[in-house]
């Protein structure tokens, strides 16, 4: 017997080592290159557990294509995804554009050509790069100053170039940098010193104008040295021009997400509809700039510069910021979900990072200097935000809760899920627990509408005490006040008594 | 002890709120307030401030209960009390101003009342509203704010024999006076700091040497 239960024993032991192996890949999670953290309602950082871990880098390097190894990409600018999943990379310094599969293990296609009505056409330095619902491939080909569309079989569609219009100066020359397709075949584009906004094509390469044009503030103080400043001193002084766009994407409803670099760090995404107004919501705190600890004076301050936006999917989408590295997820609502993601050059960090691209349950992200796509897995707690939060924006609120109380257990601080599971009990009319969790949300909104509800219904169950009470108070006071001054022998007061 | 908590003297304060002008007469003239009941009440000011930051419901209230020190916040008050106290008297002194550091103290200090009563109601009240009703707490606080100031410019009027117009004036004299003071105080607080890391630098080279 003592041999057997030595050798269980041992085997127990030996199990549950293996077990704590088995769990290195979890505890691994506690050593990532980054910080991953959250702003609460008092706008302080609140570190939470990772929403996506590094998986996976993958360079030019290691790729074969027609058994001949794919070569370093070089200064590579965009990626994006087709239909099927597959991943399109911009490898500008290389005139090329290459497709990997999903998995991004197999070259499937490298092209460096095409047929233009018989004769071989290159790419210089194609800067981005889309595929359309068609599976069409559009190329924003920026120094031949075109957009070229190339079918399926990489056949030529189209070409886009030498826009003209009215609003377009004379002599402008057309440089696409990033371009982007919605649903009905119309190209949005950002453009090289192109400062009046996102450029729209129509399908048929017409250019149609601009929308989102990014207004100029000039603030008071800044009016004022303009005012004083002479002739000179003004012409030294910095131009006030609207920022460029950086980043550009379409949701399935044709709205077009397009982010810029806002020095105040308070917007740098727009929602813009078909008319180019900004549609976007914001949160409570009505910030959507990314960073809102932003102060110092190293390399590593000031406001977060989004380079680039991805529209991911139930509302949800992410900036990428290439002054921190960090990329910021937000939700239909404007809620800032999770931040992960920095700078560095440890496995999973970024150095100049330039595009991000959603796929399925992982994020990748394109960095130019490393000439690398890093892929982020998600984690449980960033899968069940992300479940969650697609539920919300379905309206499927109760159905969230389950999945809230799960994220609760991981991170206790987590707003957004204590708000989650005081809505689900403000519908289902259970007021007292709805107040405690929206309180602990801080969703002042939501938790006034609770409350406001709370305090009717006590009201209403306690009217006829209160009255009651309230009136028995009058006279008791009343005449307590008299037999105290009976007491003490005050006469009443003369005038109206008196009569 | 007596001499400044009588029951008399706890029930002139209230006397004063209700009746600023007439109260802080008598102050002056016959001794009828307590510096040690004015203290508390600044005690008790600075306490329902914290008490208010802390307590108040996030509906109105933007700061982290966490980050509120009331022992820090409480020795702010204290010092600007002071500061103030003495600002006004080293002024007046200089313009006819008939009171004392004493009836000084207390006309700052009996002014509180209305702060004490309105910072507490308002945090009770806050408990109960919802969004959109802010409104009623900051009425409660206006209100009480309101009355306090012109309690305080009553009651240095009155210690000091003033009229408005030179209450007002000597008012942002002592505003410049503290400013002043608190110019000193750093200059002097430098001073200090070099006298000591020179004799302690001294020390050290003793040390070393020796």
């Amino acid at each position: 017997m003592g041999i057997l239960k030595r050798i269980k024993r041992t085997i127990l032991l030996l199990l549950a080592f293996v077990n704590i192996l088995g769990h290195s890949s979890i505890a691994l999670a506690n050593e990532l290159p980054y910080d991953t953290y959250n702003y609460n309602f008092y706008e302080d950082i609140v570190y939470t557990p990772a929403a996506y871990v590094p998986s996976r880098s993958i360079s030019g390097t290691r790729l074969y294509y027609e058994g001949e190894p794919l070569g370093v990409f070089s200064n590579p600018q965009d990626i994006c995804k087709t239909p099927a999943g597959e991943v399109v990379i911009a490898d500008t310094g290389n005139h090329r554009v290459i497709i990997l599969d999903k998995d991004m293990t197999k070259v499937i296609k490298v092209i460096k050509d095409f047929d233009n009505n018989n004769e071989k056409d290159t790419f210089q330095s194609p800067y981005g790069v889309c595929v359309s619902k068609k599976n069409e491939l559009y190329i924003a080909d920026t120094y031949n100053n075109r957009i070229v569309v190339l079918d399926m079989d990489f056949n030529l569609v189209k070409i886009i170039k030498d826009p003209t219009s009215e609003v377009l100066e004379e002599g402008y020359v057309f440089s696409p940098l990033k371009v982007s397709v919605d649903y009905a075949d119309r190209i949005y584009c950002i453009a090289q010193n192109m400062f009046e906004g996102i450029m729209v094509f129509e399908s048929n390469g017409q250019f149609i104008g601009f929308i989102g044009t990014i207004e100029v503030g000039i603030s008071l103080w800044e009016k004022f040295w303009k005012r004083i400043a002479t002739k000179e001193e003004r012409s030294n002084q910095r131009l006030f021009i609207p920022t460029e766009f950086t980043g550009i994407d379409i949701d399935d409803d044709g709205f077009v997400y397009a982010s810029n670099i806002d020095d105040s760090g308070v917007q740098a995404i727009r929602r813009l509809n078909p008319r180019g107004q900004d549609v976007i919501k914001k949160g409570a705190n009505e910030n959507l700039g990314g960073d809102l600890w932003t102060s110092g004076f190293s390399n590593y301050s000031g406001a977060s510069q989004i380079t680039d936006v991805v529209y991911r999917e139930k509302g949800m989408y992410s900036l990428l910021d290439r002054r921190r590295g960090r990329i910021f997820t937000y939700d239909h609502e404007g809620n800032l979900l999770y931040i992960f993601g920095g700078l560095g050059t440890q496995a999973g960090t970024f150095v100049t990072p330039v595009a991000i691209e959603n796929i399925g349950n992982t994020i990748i992200v394109l960095d130019s200097y490393r000439a690398e796509i890093l892929t982020f897995r998600e984690t449980r707690y960033g899968s069940l935000i992300n479940q969650a939060v697609g539920l919300r924006y379905d309206g499927d609120e109760t159905k969230a809760v389950e999945l809230w109380k799960e994220v609760l257990k991981l991170d206790e601080n987590n707003e957004l899920a204590y708000v989650g599971i005081g809505k689900a009990y403000l519908t289902s009319g259970d007021y007292v627990n709805a107040i405690d969790y929206l309180r602990k949300g801080m969703s002042s909104e939501f938790y006034s509408i609770a409350f406001r509800r709370y305090r009717n219904e006590v009201l209403k169950e306690n009217m006829s005490f209160l009255l009651t009470g309230t009136v028995l108070l009058i006279i008791v006071i009343v005449t307590g006040r008299r037999i105290y001054r009976n007491k003490k022998g005050i006469k009443k007061e003369e005038g109206l008594l008196n009569e | 002890m007596n001499k400044y908590f009588s029951k008399e003297k706890i029930k002139y304060v209230f006397y004063t709120v209700s009746h600023p002008v007439d109260g802080y007469y008598w102050i002056r003239h016959i001794d009828k307030g307590s510096v040690p009941i004015a203290i508390i009440l600044v005690v008790l000011f600075s306490l329902s401030f914290s008490f208010n930051r802390i307590f108040a419901s996030f509906v109105v209230n933007e700061i982290d209960p966490r980050t509120v020190d009331s022992l820090s916040e409480l020795g702010g008050v204290l010092l600007l009390y002071a500061l103030l106290c003495i600002g006004n008297w080293s002024v007046t002194c200089l313009m006819q101003g008939e009171g004392r550091l004493k009836d000084i103290a207390i006309a700052i200090g009996y002014a509180m009342v209305p702060f004490i009563i309105s910072i507490n109601l308002a945090t009770i009240v806050s408990l109960f509203i919802a969004d959109g009703e802010e409104a009623f707490y900051y009425l409660i606080l206006v209100v009480g704010i309101a009355y306090g100031l012109i309690m305080m410019l009553l009651g240095i009027m009155q210690v000091h024999n003033y009229s408005l117009s030179k209450t007002l004036l000597t008012l942002l004299l002592t505003l410049v006076a503290v400013f002043i003071i608190i110019f000193i105080g750093l200059l002097l607080v430098d001073l200090m700091s070099r006298i000591y890391s020179f004799f302690y630098s001294i020390y050290i080279e003793i040390v070393f040497r020796v």
